[in-house]
């Protein structure tokens, strides 16, 4: 799949694309809000099948007659280069002094005071002294990027990835925090950058969520549904929630009836329907009610087959980890290959997430190693390498990554000291890594940097508003372009902030 | 005609409509939705339109030039840069600074233009820099000062004065309410204006609109669809079908008034418009943020929101009551349950030690009380001001930082609510028990306390037998001589942080050695072994805390003991010598509680899990503190008389709580945690609180300073007289945003949309009002009727408007599809509650309610944070009105997410209504949906069996046409036509009633409102 070069992008279809330029429409088109009933000018030709006519046309390259851009169409601003986004998400703020930043002065001073900050009290409190990463840093690829030797599988993609360093948080808070990384905002009620996507775009297939959200075996992660929430847009841009533990609520017919009562029943109920909007011409929300029951029976055949992973030969099952002994692991890769069967099938975004919410012990069930790094990080890490690993290399060699746009995340970052009286980390919102890869991410390199211990960023301080201005960017939007008007504002996704990050991509 | 030039909106006109003194024209947002923008900017529509050519000639009143021309120039296009913020040193706001001129030196020269910097970068276009002046506006300013640049004595405002870009003190909106006369209009002999139209003042109001934009009105909707539609919109219920029949039937002129009167006086009616208001008052029943715990006495509101709405209670009382019920009538729970108002929203609990993020957090909660209370009640985004002055209002951050010192008191929690009498009377009650408490509690501790002192008399001898080091946390090891076993056991009788405690300890890892030349650990889970203990439980998560984290090998996670025992099978009859067992092994966690250990225990062996025998025991180590050393000592060191006075005097203690806690306590509701104010206060800085600015006291908002008597308070004022202060001042008499607000909240509802179709934002960015006239005459009305409601919804529904039919006309479409005008009613679709609480309707299972806590219709799962797990089966104990749902925040509820039930997180002043396939799978594959089905079957077949004969009843096509013909009576209020009567009979016979159920509960019909 390469990148179309037009000025208005209608975006591809699904893989299978081709002969769907009806379906292409697809959700976002038949979904109508009563917003979107108002003065539309589309709304005389959406819902009655018309919607395949508007789908047609601007999969010709118009906008509308007077060239605007429109939501949901598949149109972008200007020509994208990824169809599609994989946010990888690990929740409880994963240390990027213990993983992906190296910082050599921690085992030079460690045990020494962080200078400047020796009464440094944080999220739980008070802080001891500079505390070295417990495991070695080793150079990795042609780019030599030292990462940690606890992600011995992920070495093998450090050439292709796109460090950002430099990322600062608003809030110390997990809740908040994720909140924040997947929405640009601390409080609840914003859509997340999935949303965005999902109302900016619409669907690219005809038979699938546009928006998904796979969440951990383990539990939602902090502030659980907020982050994949629709906030204030229309409720077909929330995330499709579902992982390989479990299928799409509401999705299979009930086992106590049978399917030739099911079709009885939907052929009656196509019956009235047809005969109530017959009596009642023009009014098209009918029509698309009509039509979204078209839509459930279509996703009904083709979702089963996408979260069927049994179709996958067993070397691929080994090659994730999905028979792993360990079992949070092989839930974990059980995950990451329907995301790639997600992604393949046009998807528009997948969250997925490794680890949960906050537990009863710290850093028990997410990343959030506030008393016991050691212990901690040697449980998820496992988990997280070979299967995450394993997809990234899995959508380059299907040549996904090449309009694919993977994002790795965590909320925030940890001190560089170590928390009184522990052996772990407390929050740090001021100095975190995040990465990007695929979709003309530029490979092998490292934005922005924290200060020699990792307590600040430091160099090109980068804010999440920068990292999804530049998502949206790869995307083929204008962050600052891609509005919604709630409660007395035009709202983004950026907020009033956000520099696309050029550096890190391959082209201008 | 005005259009704004901003590159993100386009203007459109409206095909059809006449200007008729009003510039209207369509606003198309980039997200595509639309509002509809009548130029009511009054002063600015009069001055451009009045003015664009003529104002030209000279006009010999400088003041009146200045006013009419000038000002809006000078506001619009150089306060903005020239004004507070003094670029390039120039500050145009008043004539001395003006003249001053600023760093190139003298802008202005009175009475010598060409002398004036002003008008040479005007003119060559170098200023303003985003657009240059039109040739009007340049000349304008170049006349301006031709005459001697004039300005008034009072420095310009910026926001004092609407432009295109922004709302000053005279937006439409703040100005005083009108007293409108409904227009006269005559009936037309072509039926554009039908005669039943120029009576009702609504009526008059709408038609003269609709004849305006060319489209006329629709003839009256039948009686069916009235008596559904307007049982629909009062009380969020359908009709049965004998109301219908009846009111079909009804020939007395007064029927339908008698219909509203009917429906206005059912209790569901609070049910219905409490629904509403909890929408905008952003009601909901967990904290959000992190944790996101659920509430559960946050109820008490909502059943006063309904039942305040069934008394008709007047909506200026209500609203006092939300900001200040506790002070208005202290000791009356009525009056203070109210201010849960300003606790309802979401705020964060997670307790931050660092003092900088703290103080962002208690700043975002009381930002939730001011935009709730500036959305709800005066249509006001006042939050927008929080880290700057208002982009679009004329609302300042120090109006803002204004609320805030008068919210600053005011913290999420709970507060008794009862009534004086009610406190004494338990009061009398508990103050006995208390005392016999503490007699009991000191003699207990002086018996203690006298049999320490003789333990530590002989503390020598005890602490002789400890001989062995403390219990330790990084691993503690008993040996004991060889001995077959299959079951061992560790028996806690005291934890490390608590002597008294025999569970919350932890162990990482529990080691069985067998008694071999090389020995094994035999606990392993992946050898065999199996670990047997109870645990917290975290339901999501199930193996969180397992004890089989005890045998696995590893160190990490640890099993959180909920059972003083744990309890290790091992794979086979083992001869054992050795355990080892720890809470920390790695010793990472130190002295903290999360790695809390065992220290007074004992090791027992067993062959078959009865017979038990102790081969080790911790008592002859040395307590690991000295609150452990004072409980062996009171153990060792009593008497057998006194450990019996012991026991009996803990025997009476617990009795006596336990009496106490028989008496119920005071009814403890969420209606917030009142303390003193505090202050002073600041205006913070681009929203920090870390950079406070210019003090500020609770005060009146600047923007209707003009027309409500303003207030401002001492920086000292007591906490109450701030809450009631605002209370007050947004319901007076002259304060005309809050009853303009609250009447198009009612013809929102009554329509689907309000003649402002952003009811909660009556400001720059929202919508403009469509009859402008009409909304004052209902804001007058509301006043008149002592600002009750019903009156209203009576006066509204006995309009031609509200009763013309929904009926599509693809003409009237083309010029107005929203039917803004009101060319006919518009049809709508059923909200979330309406839907469900149909289906509990049609199913006969509708519980009769008196409100109380709510129902779930999610499993509350509880570890550190809250989780909201979806219920696949809804049981009886659900089958309420949806309004007593107990709405968490940030959850996903099936049928009610799926219709746009609103997450609470923020108001919902206005409901979408979405179309999505997800709806159709939960509709019919929901658990919810099939019960729903069958238990209306059930009853359509009771119905049909009893008012048949016996002897029909064996021919199943004989059942099936009565029960169809039922089934369509009850979900459409009509009989089938032949063609549905046949396919739905084919059905029933085929598959059984129940599916033709669950294909009505899915159709259109049954959703959409006509």
């Amino acid at each position: 799949m390469t990148t179309r070069d037009q000025e208005t992008v209608p975006a591809a279809g699904a893989a299978d694309g081709g002969a769907t330029g009806e379906l292409d429409a697809a959700l976002g088109e038949r979904v109508l809000s009563r917003r979107g009933w108002l003065a539309d000018a589309y709304t005389g030709l959406l819902g009655l099948g018309l919607a395949s006519l508007v789908g047609r046309e601007l999969a010709a390259g118009d906008a509308d007659t007077a060239g605007h851009w429109q939501p949901g169409r598949g149109q972008t601003h200007f020509a994208p280069r990824a169809q599609r986004v994989l946010q990888i998400f690990c929740p409880g703020a994963a240390s990027h002094i213990d993983l992906w930043e190296h910082k050599p002065a921690l085992e030079k001073y460690h045990g020494q005071p962080l200078p400047g900050a020796e009464q440094l009290v944080s999220f739980q409190g008070k802080n001891g002294n500079l505390m070295q990463s417990p495991w070695p840093f080793v150079p990795c690829g042609q780019s030599g990027k030292m990462i940690s030797s606890l992600l011995p599988q992920m070495a093998q993609h450090v050439d292709d990835i796109a460090f950002i360093h430099s990322m600062m948080s608003k809030t110390n808070t997990h809740g908040p925090g994720c909140v924040f990384m997947n929405t640009g905002h601390v409080t609840e009620g914003f859509p997340s950058a999935g949303a965005w996507t999902s109302y900016a775009l619409g669907s690219a297939n005809d038979n699938l969520p546009t928006y998904v959200a796979l969440p951990d075996v383990r539990g939602e992660p902090p502030n659980g549904k907020a982050n994949w929430s629709n906030g204030f847009l229309a409720a077909q841009h929330q995330a499709i929630v579902m992982n390989a533990q479990q299928p799409i609520r509401n999705l299979p017919r009930p086992a106590d009836i049978a399917s030739e009562e099911d079709e009885a029943t939907r052929t009656l109920l196509a019956q009235l329907n047809d005969h109530h909007a017959a009596q009642r011409p023009g009014e098209d929300l009918l029509r698309a009610r009509i039509e979204s029951y078209a839509l459930a029976a279509r996703m009904q055949l083709s979702a089963p087959e996408v979260t069927d992973l049994t179709r996958e030969p067993a070397a691929v099952h080994q090659r994730y980890g999905t028979e792993d002994p360990n079992r949070l692991k092989a839930a974990y890769a059980r995950n990451c290959l329907l995301a790639r069967r997600l992604l393949e099938r046009g998807v528009r975004y997948v969250n997925l997430y490794c680890a949960s919410r906050a537990s009863g012990v710290d850093g028990l069930l997410n990343w959030d190693a506030h008393k016991t790094l050691k212990p901690d990080y040697e449980r998820h890490c496992p988990v997280f390498d070979q299967p995450t690993a394993t997809l990234l290399a899995d959508l380059k060699e299907r040549g996904l990554l090449a309009d694919t746009l993977v994002l790795w995340t965590t909320e925030f970052g940890r001190m560089p000291t170590h928390q009184e009286g522990t052996t772990g980390r407390d929050h740090n919102p001021d100095g975190f890594t995040c990465w990007m890869m695929g979709a003309g991410v530029r490979g092998g390199v490292s934005y922005g940097a924290t200060d020699e211990f990792g307590r600040r960023a430091e160099l090109d301080p980068v804010t999440v508003w920068d990292f999804y201005a530049t998502v949206l960017h790869v995307l083929g939007f204008d962050h600052q372009r891609l509005t919604y008007y709630h409660n007395g504002l035009d709202r983004r996704l950026t907020d009033v902030q956000g520099h696309v990050l050029h550096a890190v991509l391959t082209y201008s | 005609m005005l259009v704004r030039d901003d590159a993100q909106r386009h203007g459109r006109r409206i095909p059809g409509t006449a200007g008729g003194g009003w510039a209207e024209f369509l606003d198309t947002r980039s997200d595509g939705t639309k509002h509809m923008n009548l130029g009511v900017r009054i002063g600015l529509a009069a001055v451009t339109l009045a003015g664009s050519t003529a104002a030209l000639a000279a006009d010999d009143d400088p003041a009146r030039f200045f006013e009419q021309r000038v000002k809006v120039i000078l506001v619009e296009r150089c306060l903005a840069c020239h004004g507070a913020d003094r670029k390039g040193g120039l500050d145009l706001r008043q004539k001395d600074t003006a003249l001053q001129g600023g760093d190139s030196g003298t802008a202005l020269e009175p009475g010598q233009p060409d002398a004036s910097l002003l008008i040479e970068y005007v003119e060559s276009q170098e200023m303003p820099p985003d657009q240059p002046l039109s040739a009007d506006e340049s000349l304008v300013l170049r006349q301006w000062v031709e005459q001697g640049a004039y300005y008034p004595p009072v420095p310009l405002n910026p926001i004092a004065v609407s432009t295109s870009r922004r709302a000053g003190y005279d937006w439409w909106s703040l100005r005083p309410l009108a007293d409108p006369a409904p227009p006269d209009v005559a009936s037309t002999p072509d039926g554009g204006v039908p005669a039943a139209w120029t009576e009702h003042p609504i009526d008059r109001f709408v038609v003269a609109g609709l004849t305006a934009a060319g489209l006329r009105p629709s003839p009256p909707a039948d009686r069916r669809t009235l008596v559904r539609r307007a049982t629909y919109d009062l009380t969020g219920l359908p009709p049965t079908a004998d109301e219908v029949d009846q009111f079909v039937g009804d020939a007395r002129p007064d029927a339908y008034e008698r219909l509203i009167d009917r429906l206005l006086a059912s209790p569901h009616y609070g049910e219905h418009w409490g629904r509403h208001w909890l929408d905008v008052v952003r009601f909901g029943e967990s904290n959000g943020y992190e944790r996101n715990v659920v509430i559960d006495n946050a109820w008490p509101f909502r059943d006063y929101v309904i039942r305040s709405l069934n008394q008709d209670k007047p909506l200026d009382q209500l609203i006092r009551e939300h900001l200040a019920g506790d002070v208005l009538g202290p000791g009356d729970p009525e009056a203070e349950v109210g201010t849960a108002f300003l606790v309802c929203g979401p705020y964060d609990d997670v307790g931050n030690q660092d003092a900088v993020q703290a103080a962002q957090i208690r700043a975002d909660a009381i930002d939730d009380m001011v935009r709730a209370t500036g959305e709800a009640f005066l249509g006001l985004t006042i939050g927008c001001a929080r880290c700057h002055d208002h982009k679009f209002d004329p609302v300042t951050q120090r109006d803002y930082y204004s609320w805030y010192a008068t919210f600053a008191g005011v913290h999420h929690g709970s507060r008794d609510v009862a009534r004086p009498d009610e406190r004494r009377a338990r009061d009398e009650r508990t103050a006995p028990l208390l005392a016999r408490k503490a007699t009991l509690a000191g003699q207990r501790d002086a018996l203690e306390q006298a049999i320490v002192a003789r333990g530590e008399a002989q503390a020598a001898a005890w602490e002789a037998r400890w001989t062995r080091p403390p219990a330790a946390r990084r691993g503690t090891e008993e040996t004991f001589a060889p001995v077959a076993a299959r079951y061992v056991r560790l028996v806690a009788d005291g934890v490390d942080t608590n002597p008294a405690a025999r569970t919350g300890y932890r162990i990482d890892e529990f080691e069985v050695w067998s008694a071999e030349d090389v020995p094994r650990n035999v606990a392993l889970a992946h050898g065999g072994a199996e670990a047997i203990g109870r645990n917290p439980v975290a339901e999501d998560f199930a193996d969180a805390y397992s004890p089989s984290l005890t045998i696995d090998g590893e160190f990490g996670a640890t099993w959180i003991a909920a059972s003083p025992e744990l309890t290790i099978v091992l794979p086979e009859p083992t001869t054992i010598n050795r355990v080892v067992f720890s809470s920390d092994r790695q010793g990472a966690g130190g002295a903290l509680a999360e790695a809390a250990f065992v220290c007074e225990y004992r090791i027992e062996v067993s062959p078959d899990n009865r017979q038990w025998t102790e081969v080790a025991t911790g008592a002859d180590r040395q307590p690991v503190h000295a609150a452990h050393r004072r409980q062996r000592l009171l153990a060792a060191a009593g008497t057998q008389e006194e450990r019996q006075e012991l026991a009996r005097l803990q025997a009476e203690l617990a009795a006596t709580d336990r009496t106490l806690a028989e008496i119920p306590p005071l009814p403890r509701w969420w209606v917030g945690d009142m303390r003193p104010a505090g202050g002073p206060f600041h205006v913070f800085l681009g929203g920090s609180p870390q950079r406070p600015g210019d003090s500020v006291v609770a005060q009146s908002l600047g923007a209707l300073g003009e027309y409500v008597p303003a207030y401002t308070l001492a920086p000292d004022a007591a906490e109450a007289d701030r809450r009631r202060a605002l209370a007050d001042w947004l319901t007076h008499p002259d304060n005309p945003l809050t009853p303009r607000v609250l009447a198009n909240r009612v013809w929102h509802y009554h329509f689907g949309r309000g003649i402002v179709d952003t009811p909660s934002d009556f400001g720059f960015m929202g919508g403009r009002p469509t009859h402008p006239a009409l909304l004052d005459w209902l804001a007058r009305q509301l006043q008149t009727a002592r600002w009750q409601l019903k009156p209203l919804h009576k006066q509204i529904m006995l309009s031609q408007a509200y009763q013309q039919s929904s009926r599509y006309d693809p003409a009237a479409a083309g010029i107005d599809a929203d039917s803004r005008w009101l060319w006919r009613f518009p049809p709508r679709r059923l909200a979330a509650e309406e839907i469900r609480d149909t289906f509990l309707s049609l199913s006969g299972k509708l519980a009769p309610d008196n409100g109380g806590p709510g129902f779930r219709l999610y499993r509350y799962l509880q570890d550190n944070v809250a989780t909201y797990v979806p219920l696949d089966t809804h049981g009886p104990d659900t089958y309420r009105r949806a309004v007593y749902h107990q709405n968490a925040r940030a959850t996903r509820i099936d049928l009610l997410t799926d219709f746009d039930a609103p997450d609470c997180a923020f108001a919902a002043p206005r409901r979408d209504a979405t179309t999505t396939p997800l709806q159709a799978l939960t509709l019919l594959n929901h658990r919810f949906t099939l019960d729903m089905a069958q238990a209306w079957a059930a009853r359509l077949e009771q119905d049909v069996a009893r008012a048949t004969p016996s002897h029909g009843r064996d021919n199943g096509a004989d059942v099936a046409g009565p029960q169809v013909e039922r089934a369509f009576r009850q979900a459409f209020h009509r009989l089938p036509s032949a063609a549905e009567r046949a396919a739905a009979a084919a059905l029933v016979t085929q598959h059984g009633l129940p599916a033709l159920c669950r294909a009505l509960l899915n159709s259109n019909e049954l959703v959409f409102v006509d």
